[in-house]
Formats: structure tokens, C-alpha cells, sequence
């Protein structure tokens, strides 16, 4: 029996608006709204988030993206020189074909999500600090390994971008 | 050095350093020969004062090689360089036109070291490489002009003969090693145990055959296809030499029945060949069939038991032939002919040389005081003192007999006739050496008694001899000039004119059948050799075919997967745009493909 | 079949849906980054749905969330730094003039 209460309204609320402000992110003419729309985009998600309950993610989600997105916001601005999106310019290609695969892409996953036979659903979930306590458990429990190699594989991936990102030095060529 | 190994290494370095040089061939040649020719007079001297010269050259294990200058082979040696000497003198002036010197002068050269190492071998090993080493060089020498129809064919056939007379040497070499157990010669002579008869028989077949004996005769005349100084070298001092002085060296080893046997060869070669001498029809195998009798003379006295008479004669025929020989030299090339109706009145045009062919000619008849009386008259004395006197005495007179006539026919010829004056290149280097010979043959008889000394054994020299000598030389003189030796001979003449060939003669039973198997040889080796081309051609032909099969198989097998390969490649290189967006739809559009792949899958089971 | 899911995993749908497209279709390196994140805050919503509303016992669910956090970090440093290494060499972060890689 379907219920609707106002977790669902606020989980279709903010989903919605995600949705809205990622269609947003594509429609613009201007990078700087492309980005702050993503970053309007994520954080109706991390509200999405906290509207399920799940407040740890939410605001991690919320805070990584709104970082994250600013500073791809700086980076749009750094590369493209148009801080207004004053220019009516087509930055696409192959456009027909990318509709059809986004369309066709989500139809697909919602299919699924309709037709699959998800079982019965959880209707109360954990409290807060259990949620946390839990958590931390399964990262430095069972998943231990997952975590520390994660944590490895962002350092690693930090020091490649700075190397991939720095200048080519004019070294004396020896011998 | 010591003159023993000068006397045969300066005519051997001559016959190195001539083709290595090709300048002025005749002055080393005549350089070497002198070079030799005074150390063999060293070496006489030395011998005749009682020294003994040996040298011992390293050879076979426990046989070493000798070189002995005895008074004998000193004697000898120093006759073989003095004559090689004149004879190369001669040689200057004959083959003043010819445009091989280089090649003829070295090969003379290499013949009297050959001859010299021959002379002076005090082993057996020795000698019988030197035995082979002077028919080689007599078998390149004869066939000097082997450019002339029929010069190989004699070369090849004087080679064959003397070759088949060799086996014997052979045996009788390694019986007289074996039953001695010493390769030295005086050893075995003086070991006192003597000789079979099968060693002695052995010998005498080797002699014959070097010597030109009945029935071996038959090379002799036809070797005249060399040029001429080589006719009288090989006559005179050397090849034909080689089997009397053979004989001469090992007459003590021979017990009587050989020597008798040594002896009724020689008296029958001396007449046969003077009556082959009288029928001849061409100067020089006149001579060379003169030849082969006087050696059948020496053989005669080594048959009686006395070799130094045989020595004498050796040492005058020498002087004498070469003289002969030289003179029909000077006639050929005045007449360039040796046939004898082609000679008639050569002698009227060069009275000189002509005088000396004719002392040289009385000499050899055996007409006092030239030195073949002494010569003829020791080997006449010799035959009536064996105790075989009934059977050798009449061939030894018969053989004088005959010499008288061949020689005083050949005479008469020379002089009656026209005068056809022909200039004569390089006549005063023949005549120098002709007059040298001459003088040799005229006055060798002086130095007779000398020599009988050296060698301490008197021939006896009975009045009687003396008297049947020269009444059989006269008579065979006046026979000769006065009667043509057509008349003389009556019906045996065509016979003679044949050389007695015996059934068709040696030549059927040993040049022939050498031939056809030399000629069997090679077929088998052409076949051979076709057998051996059709295997390379088959393995030629195999690997034709694998190459090919190769070609157009694996490597083609190979070649076309690259060429699938790269037009893959190719195929594949058109998908990879290196546009990212086209790189991401390809990648998404494979996705889901796969993704339904996945979905009907799992619909379908 | 709660609706709160089948909200948050159509909402995931269509995120991942938008996201396809704008990858597929932009020309702008930085552009093409912001449609990748997008498929990844889809999956991402799906994620923390299924683990509220299916089981949010197992913590598992959570952890792999952080995990797509994580995937999401790396994506965009590596990608700022190819972005400006390209842009020192190009002077432009346009993708249709990228052939180098062509084969």
C-alpha cells in the first residue's frame, strides 16, 4: 500500500529539483551558470539525502560539492574567458545521438526500477548517531581495506594531477 | 758445400730459378751445368786420390738417404756432367729460335739433376726416386713439342714402356731390401749373400726397359720426336744410361745364370737393332737404333763377367752418340728433315761439321786410335773370356759387324748428293759444343788406361780380340758404303723395316692394352661424373621445388595473414577517431548493446 | 513497493539520463566533467536509496557511497589537471581539437 507522507513529498521535491537543475547545467550558454547550476543540482541531492535520513551523506555531499563545484566554476571561468555567458554559442555536437542515448538510458534504468521486484521496504531508519557509530565501525572493520585504498588511490591521484598539471621545465640536457 | 751435393744442386737450383727468373734461361742453365761439372771434377779427384765422399740425408726411419762419390759413381757422375754441359751448349744455338728456352732449359736442367742424383745414389730409395724422376723429365722432355701430330703419342708411349721395365726395379729393390735389411747399396753388394736369380732377372727386365733392349726396343726411335739435344742427352749420358749403369753397379750381386741371361739379351738387342739401324730410313732412328745395339754390346760384357768393359763402352758411346746426335742436329736444321732421302749431300754443305760426324762414326765402328776401338776391343776381349764365349763372342762380333755398316751406310748418304746450302741459325754454339764431344770421342781412349786404374781391375785385352774387332769393323765399313742396306738385308728387310715387331710387337701387348684401360678409366670416370651431376641436378631441382613450394605455401600462408592482419589494423584504425565525444558514444552504444545481450539472455533462460 | 524509492531511483534515472547526454554531446573538456558527475550523483542517489529503504541495517551501502565520493574527487583533479596541461599546450580546452590520439 502505497503511502505518501511528507518524506516522500521532500524526497520528490529536491529530486525534482536536482533534475531541474541538471537540465539547467546543459541549457545554459554561459559556463559560469553550467557550473553553478551543477553545484544547485548536487545540493538539492545532498538535501535529497538528508531527506532519507541519511544526515552524515547529506552533508558530506553538500559540502564536497559545493567546494568541488566552485572550483569548477573558477576553472570555467580560467579557461573560457566568459564570466556573463553574454556569447549565444552551440558548444555541442553529435546532438541527436546524444539525446537518443540519454533518453533511451533513462528509460531504460526507470524500467528497471519499475519493473524490478524489490522486496519489502525498511520503513524506519537508524537514528543519527547509530547511523555514525555504524558507519565508522564498517570503515575500520570490514571494509578496512576498501577505505585505506581509497584514501591511497585520492593521494595518488592528487600528486599525478599536479605532475600532469606542471610546467614543462627547461632542464640542461646532461651529457 | 760439399761438391757431392753441389754436383746435383747447382743444376737443380738452375732448373728452379730458371722459370722463376724467365730471364736468359740458357746462361743458368749453362751456368748450373758448369757449376756441376767442376764439382763432379772435385769429387774424381778426390775419389782417384782414395777419398771416399758420402753424405746421409735424412729419409725414411733407419734408411737414410746417401750420396756416395766412389770412384765409379764419381766417374760416372763427372761423364754425365761434362756431356749435360757440351750437350746444353749445343742446346744455345739449336734452340736459338724456339720461343720456349724457359720451359726446355729447365726441364734439361732438372734432367741432369735427376741424372746426377741417379749416378751418385748410394741407397736404393735414392736411386729409385731418381730412377722416376728421369722418366718423368725424359717424358717431358721427348714431348717438348707436344703441339706436333704424334710427339704426346711417343712422349706417352716412351713414358708406358719404361714405366711397365720399372715394376721390375721395384721388386728387385724391395727383395734386396728385405733379404739384406739395408737400403744401402754397398751394403748390399758387399753383404757376399748374393742375389737370386729371380732379383737378377728382375733387374735386367728394368734395364731393358730403360735401355731400349729387344724387345723393348720400340720407344727408343720413336722418343726422336723430341728436339735434338734431348735425343742426345737421353742417349748418350742419361736415360738410356740409367739401365746399363744399373746393371754396371750390381753385377757383383748377380749369380751366373742372370748375367748369362743379361748377356743373350744384349747380343740379341745388338743385332736385331743394327739390323733395324740398316733398314731405317730416317736419320736420327738410325742412330737411336745404334743406340739401342751398343747397349746391347755393354750388356754383353756385363753378361761375360766383366762390367768395366761395359763401363768403357758407356763412357766412349757417351761422347760418341752425343757427337752423332749433334751433328744430325746441325744437318736437320740445315735440311728440316731427319729423313734420309731428304739428307742426301747435307754432309758436302758443312764439310766442318761433317768431319766430325765422321770421326764420331769411325769411333763408334771401333777404328784405332779413336776411343771406340779400346771400348769395342774390352768388351770383344770380355766375350771370348766368359766361360759363355761360343754364345756372346759371335753377338758381340756381329754387333761390331753391323755397327760398321749402319754407320758407314748413313755416312754415304750424308755425303753423295747435292749441295743445297741453307743458312743455320745459332751454328757456332752447336758446333762449340760438337766440338767438344768430338774431341772427347777422339782422344777418351787415352784416358782408358787411367781409368782402369782408378778402378784397380785390368781388362784383358788379348791380341786375338784386338784382330776380330777391327777386321769386323772394317768389314762391316766396306759392306756399308759399298752395298745399299736394302741389298744387304735381302728378305728381311720389311721385317726390319717393322722394328721386329714380335706378334705385332709390345705395343699390342702392353701400350695397348695400358690405353684401352686408360681410355675404360675414363669412360667410367664420365660416367661417373654424370652420375654425380645427376645427383647435384636432382638436389638442384628438389630444391626448386621446395623453394618454391615455400614461396607460394608457408611464405604465402604467412603473407596473407599479415595482410589480414594489417587490413584489420587498417579497419580498426577508423574507429579510433581520436575524438574523445566519438570515443564515449562508441564505448556507451557497446554498453548497452551488451547490456541487452545480458537483458535476452536472461529473458531467453 | 515504497514510493519514497521509486521516486529516488527515477530521480537517479534521470540524472544519469541528463548526465549521458551532456558527456555525449558537449565539446568542452570541463563540460564533459560536469555530465560524468552527473551519472555519478545518479548512482549515487541510488545508492543511499536502496540503503534506507532496503536495508539500513548493513552500513555497507553507506560505505560505498563514500567510495563513489571518492571515484567522483579523483575524477575531477585528474581532470583539472589534464584540462590545464592541455590548455598550456593549447591555449583551449576543446575536445574537436584533440586528434592527437588518432590512430
Amino acid at each position: 500500500m502505497a503511502v505518501i507522507t511528507l518524506q516522500t513529498f521532500f524526497i520528490a521535491l529536491f529530486g525534482i529539483a536536482a533534475l531541474w537543475f541538471g537540465v539547467v547545467v546543459f541549457r545554459t550558454s554561459s559556463m559560469m551558470r553550467s557550473a553553478l547550476a551543477l553545484l544547485f543540482s548536487q545540493t538539492a541531492l545532498g538535501a535529497m539525502f538528508l531527506a532519507m535520513q541519511a544526515e552524515f551523506l547529506g552533508v558530506l555531499q553538500i559540502m564536497m560539492m559545493a567546494t568541488e563545484m566552485s572550483i569548477m566554476a573558477i576553472f570555467m571561468v580560467m579557461f573560457m574567458m566568459d564570466p556573463g555567458g553574454l556569447g549565444e554559442m552551440d558548444m555541442t555536437h553529435q546532438k541527436r545521438l546524444s539525446i537518443a542515448a540519454g533518453v533511451i538510458g533513462a528509460l531504460a534504468v526507470s524500467g528497471v526500477a519499475l519493473f524490478a521486484h524489490w522486496g519489502p521496504t525498511a520503513t524506519v531508519a537508524p537514528a543519527a548517531a547509530e547511523q555514525i557509530r555504524g558507519l565508522g565501525t564498517e570503515l575500520l572493520g570490514r571494509s578496512m581495506i576498501i577505505f585505506e585504498t581509497a584514501g591511497v588511490t585520492i593521494l595518488t591521484a592528487m600528486i599525478a594531477a599536479t605532475a600532469v598539471a606542471m610546467p614543462v621545465l627547461q632542464r640542461k640536457k646532461t651529457s | 758445400m760439399s761438391p757431392l751435393a753441389l754436383v746435383v744442386l747447382a743444376p737443380l737450383a738452375a732448373a728452379a730459378g730458371i722459370p722463376v727468373l724467365r730471364r736468359a734461361p740458357a746462361m743458368l742453365a749453362l751456368l748450373g751445368a758448369g757449376a756441376g761439372l767442376i764439382a763432379s771434377l772435385v769429387l774424381l779427384a778426390g775419389a782417384s786420390a782414395g777419398l771416399h765422399a758420402a753424405l746421409i740425408l735424412p729419409g725414411l726411419p733407419d734408411m737414410p738417404l746417401r750420396l756416395v762419390g766412389t770412384p765409379l759413381t764419381a766417374l760416372l757422375s763427372t761423364l754425365v756432367a761434362v756431356v749435360g754441359a757440351l750437350v746444353l751448349i749445343y742446346a744455345v744455338g739449336y734452340m736459338k729460335q724456339d720461343d720456349e728456352k724457359v720451359r726446355f732449359f729447365a726441364t734439361m736442367s732438372f734432367f741432369i739433376a735427376a741424372m746426377q742424383t741417379l749416378v751418385l745414389a748410394g741407397d736404393w730409395i735414392l736411386l729409385l726416386a731418381a730412377w722416376e724422376l728421369i722418366g718423368l723429365s725424359s717424358y717431358l722432355l721427348i714431348g717438348f713439342w707436344y703441339r706436333r701430330p704424334d710427339v704426346a703419342s711417343a712422349a706417352t708411349r716412351a713414358f708406358l714402356y719404361t714405366r711397365t721395365a720399372d715394376l721390375g726395379l721395384y721388386a728387385a729393390v724391395f727383395l734386396l731390401i728385405a733379404t739384406t735389411g739395408s737400403s744401402e747399396i754397398a751394403v748390399t753388394l758387399h753383404s757376399g749373400a748374393g742375389a737370386s736369380v729371380a732379383v737378377g732377372l728382375l733387374l735386367l727386365a728394368a734395364a731393358m726397359g730403360k735401355s731400349a733392349q729387344t724387345p723393348l726396343h720400340d720407344w727408343l726411335q720413336r722418343a726422336m720426336a723430341g728436339p735434338t739435344p734431348v735425343s742426345a742427352l737421353l742417349h748418350s749420358a742419361t736415360l738410356v744410361a740409367a739401365g746399363a749403369i744399373l746393371l754396371i753397379r750390381t753385377a757383383p750381386l748377380l749369380p751366373p745364370d742372370a748375367l748369362l741371361a743379361i748377356g743373350i739379351v744384349g747380343g740379341i738387342t745388338t743385332v736385331v737393332t743394327g739390323l733395324i739401324a740398316l733398314a731405317e730410313r730416317d736419320l736420327k732412328r738410325l742412330l737411336a737404333a745404334s743406340t739401342s745395339s751398343q747397349y746391347g754390346l755393354m750388356l754383353v760384357a756385363v753378361g761375360a763377367g766383366v762390367p768395366k768393359a761395359a763401363l768403357l763402352l758407356l763412357i766412349a758411346h757417351a761422347a760418341i752418340k752425343s757427337s752423332l746426335f749433334l751433328g744430325a742436329g746441325v744437318f736437320q736444321h740445315s735440311r728440316h728433315s731427319t729423313r734420309l732421302a731428304d739428307l742426301h749431300g747435307a754432309g758436302r754443305d758443312r764439310p766442318w761439321i761433317f768431319a766430325g760426324f765422321t770421326l764420331a762414326a769411325l769411333a763408334l765402328a771401333g777404328i784405332p786410335p779413336l776411343s771406340g776401338f779400346f771400348a769395342k776391343d774390352a768388351v770383344i776381349a770380355a766375350s771370348l773370356a766368359s766361360s759363355n764365349a761360343r754364345l756372346l763372342a759371335p753377338l758381340a762380333l756381329a754387333g761390331t759387324l753391323l755397327t760398321g755398316a749402319y754407320m758407314a751406310r748413313a755416312l754415304r748418304i750424308l755425303w753423295q748428293g747435292k749441295r743445297r746450302d741453307q743458312p743455320v741459325a745459332g751454328l757456332r754454339w752447336m758446333g762449340a759444343g760438337l766440338a767438344g764431344l768430338v774431341i772427347l770421342a777422339i782422344g777418351l781412349g787415352a784416358a782408358f788406361p787411367f781409368i782402369e786404374t782408378l778402378l784397380a781391375t785390368p781388362v784383358p785385352e788379348p791380341a786375338l780380340a784386338r784382330l776380330l774387332g777391327l777386321s769386323a769393323a772394317l768389314g762391316g765399313l766396306a759392306l756399308g758404303w759399298f752395298i745399299p742396306g736394302r741389298r744387304l738385308l735381302g728378305p728381311l728387310l720389311p721385317w726390319a723395316r717393322q722394328g721386329f715387331a714380335i706378334a705385332g710387337g709390345v705395343d699390342v701387348w702392353i701400350v695397348r692394352p695400358a690405353l684401352t684401360l686408360a681410355r675404360g678409366c675414363e669412360r667410367l670416370e664420365r660416367g661417373l661424373y654424370a652420375g654425380v651431376m645427376a645427383v647435384g641436378r636432382l638436389g638442384l631441382g628438389l630444391g626448386r621445388a621446395v623453394r618454391r613450394s615455400d614461396d607460394q605455401g608457408i611464405d604465402g600462408l604467412i603473407f596473407s595473414l599479415v595482410r589480414g592482419t594489417v587490413n584489420l589494423g587498417n579497419r580498426a584504425r577508423t574507429l579510433q577517431s581520436g575524438l574523445i565525444h566519438r570515443e564515449l558514444a562508441i564505448s556507451v552504444v557497446a554498453t548497452a548493446l551488451i547490456f541487452a545481450v545480458l537483458f535476452v539472455t536472461l529473458l531467453a533462460f | 513497493m515504497s514510493p519514497d524509492l521509486l521516486t529516488a531511483l527515477i530521480v537517479g534515472a534521470g540524472l544519469f539520463g541528463i548526465g549521458l547526454y551532456g558527456a555525449l554531446s558537449q565539446t568542452n573538456l570541463v563540460m564533459i566533467m560536469m555530465g560524468v558527475e552527473l551519472i555519478l550523483a545518479g548512482a549515487l542517489v541510488n545508492l543511499v536509496a536502496f540503503w534506507r529503504f532496503l536495508h539500513p541495517e548493513s552500513y555497507a551501502g553507506q560505505m560505498f557511497v563514500l567510495i563513489v565520493m571518492t571515484v567522483m574527487a579523483v575524477e575531477m583533479a585528474v581532470g583539472f589537471g589534464v584540462a590545464i596541461a592541455r590548455f598550456r599546450a593549447r591555449g583551449s580546452v576543446e575536445m574537436e581539437e584533440a586528434r592527437e590520439l588518432k590512430g
